[in-house]
């Protein structure tokens, strides 16, 4: 099996480095593409012994399971210039987040009658084989394809099926929660550094704190309010701690990023369906470059884009 | 029903209070002392800065047979120790208000003298009125943090509830009842099953369901930390009482 990836950004990265540390797939049937050669990430893809190319059909072509890990503007762009080349065995995972399904596949229909699409969320800790991901299964994509697709994403971490409908809300909580987590650590190592901690030793302990706080309640059966009061000694330093967290309002904070997240998702879902985006969006060098390789593709500067009137012509 | 009303002998200074003992059988006197004379088990249920003054009067009566409980806020058993003869079986208990609907919360203590029998006896009788825990002595005060005045912080929140409800179309009284009721319910359900508060929580709560949504207003006015500023504020304030 060989596993594409269009972008070659964050994303096609950790994927591909967890995947060739899972072992399930060697380097070299992986290929990644992307106009812009100047990503940090493209030179650590070709160090992993990655298929690098700057030409998304050439990646289309070798693959099996194509990954769209592009961010989600460009994503229309995309299916527009590959979609000529995708093929009824052609497994099409998108991991843009806001981007349904049926807009994929409504795309896709004009190129190929039958597209399997799957749409998953997953996110960065997948490099590090401890990734959060859950997927969908389009309306042509048959219970083997999204079984392949777990197999794929369980290798880099946990991996379950979904509706799709639920997919927003998991971007609020496990797309975007590394980035709480990492706000978090690097406020507990400042807490740290403040008490006296060398800053590294402090980062180490925190992360490792939280490390083993998630693994706790991963492999226990409890409540994690139940964990939380087996920390607390009556009178001790943790519910002293705890306090301050409750008068923070740490509690809802929390629950507000969450749903700030989800809510932002679909917002651009929306923006994305009503078919607008502006150029200013999507930086400049990388739009020229898409141009470059769709000279059919017309782009009017300064006005909005809408490109799913837009077809491109066929040589 | 633990013990017949002819054998309890209740006494006060003036007659304000007693009327009410008389009419549930209780025998009624005037002097203390007597009360000391006629009963094994002695409740001091004075006002703390009564107390001093009673013991002083009831020493000379006190013997090694007596059983004095104290349920008087404030007054460590120490002090009760230092003011009572030297053998006298000492233990202190802290109430709350529901116990007159037997769903009371009640913590004791025991000085040096009083052993496992006198414990015993106490549990057993104060059964009757609700939960009856022992405890080190350095609890009491938390307890009256936790449910001594904690009684009126759930009355504070049956009375909110209800508005809200009021806010909302639903007439007062039935707002009010039904308030007292999911309180109640609550309370009897985390009683029964044992389960950690929060399961019982998760358990209400349906994905993108009204308790979530609701859930998520109370944390963001930080109920949690407010209540246990409460609980810590009354904690202190019965801690300083007894210092002085």
């Amino acid at each position: 099996m060989s596993v594409g990836f269009i972008g070659a950004g964050q994303l096609a990265f950790a994927l591909a480095r967890g995947f060739t540390a899972a072992g399930v797939l060697a380097a070299h049937k992986i290929t990644a593409s992307s106009p812009d050669t100047d990503l940090p990430t493209v030179s650590g893809l070709r160090k992993m012994g990655v298929n690098f190319t700057v030409s998304n059909k050439d990646t289309v072509k070798s693959s099996d399971v194509l990954f769209l890990a592009v961010k989600p503007p460009i994503i229309p762009f995309i299916l527009e210039e590959v979609g000529p080349d995708i093929e009824a065995r052609h497994i099409v995972v998108s991991c843009a987040a806001g981007v349904t399904i049926s807009s994929i596949e409504k795309k896709l229909s004009t190129f190929c009658p039958t597209p399997k699409v799957i749409r998953c969320m997953t996110n960065t800790p997948v490099i590090v084989r401890e990734g959060a991901t859950v997927y969908a299964t389009g309306t042509h994509a048959d219970v083997e394809d999204g079984k392949l697709l777990e197999q794929l994403m369980a290798s880099v971490g946990f991996c379950t099926e979904v509706e799709e409908d639920l997919i927003d809300a998991v971007t609020g909580l496990s797309g975007s929660g590394p980035a709480y987590a990492f706000t978090a650590l690097d406020a507990l190592a400042d807490g740290g550094v403040k008490m006296g901690l060398p800053r590294r030793l402090a980062v180490r302990l925190g992360a490792q704190a939280l490390l083993g706080a998630a693994k706790m309640l991963l492999e226990s059966e409890q409540h994690p309010g139940q964990l939380k009061d087996n920390v607390c000694s009556p009178g001790g330093a943790t519910i002293h701690a705890l306090h301050f967290l409750e008068s923070g309002g740490f509690r809802s904070l929390l629950i507000n990023a969450v749903e700030a997240s989800c809510i932002r998702t679909r917002e651009l879902q929306h923006l994305a369906d009503q078919e607008k985006i502006s150029p200013a969006a999507i930086k400049k060098t990388l739009l020229d470059k898409v141009k470059l390789e769709s000279p059919s593709l017309s782009v009017a500067s300064g006005s909005k884009v809408s490109l799913f009137t837009n077809k491109s012509k066929k040589n | 029903g633990k013990v017949p009303a002819s054998n309890i002998l209740a006494s006060a200074p003036s007659d304000k209070n007693l009327a009410a003992w008389r009419e549930l059988g209780c025998r009624t006197t005037h002097c203390n002392l007597e009360v000391v004379h006629g009963s094994t088990l002695v409740f001091l249920a004075t006002k703390p800065h009564i107390l001093p003054g009673v013991l002083e009067e009831i020493r000379p009566a006190v013997g090694s047979h007596h059983i004095v409980v104290s349920l008087v806020a404030g007054i460590t058993i120490q002090t009760l120790q230092r003011l009572l003869p030297p053998w006298t079986k000492v233990l202190r208990i802290m109430p709350n208000l529901p116990c007159v609907v037997q769903a009371g919360a009640m913590v004791f203590s025991r000085g040096s003298n009083a052993g496992d029998e006198e414990a015993a006896l106490l549990k057993s009788l104060l059964s009757s009125c609700g939960l009856c825990e022992e405890v080190p002595e350095s609890y009491i005060d938390i307890h009256t943090g936790l449910s001594g005045s904690g009684v009126a912080y759930v009355y504070l929140f049956a009375e909110a509830l209800a508005e809200g409800a009021v806010k909302m179309g639903m007439p007062g009284a039935l707002a009010s009842r039904i308030a007292a009721q999911t309180l109640l319910g609550a309370a009897k359900m985390l009683l029964e099953t044992g389960e950690h508060p929060a399961k019982l929580r998760g358990d209400v709560c349906t994905p993108g369901g009204t308790t979530i949504y609701a859930l998520h207003q109370l944390e963001k006015g930080a109920l949690r930390a407010t209540v246990m500023d409460a609980v810590e504020a009354a904690t202190n304030r019965a801690c300083d009482m007894a210092k002085d």
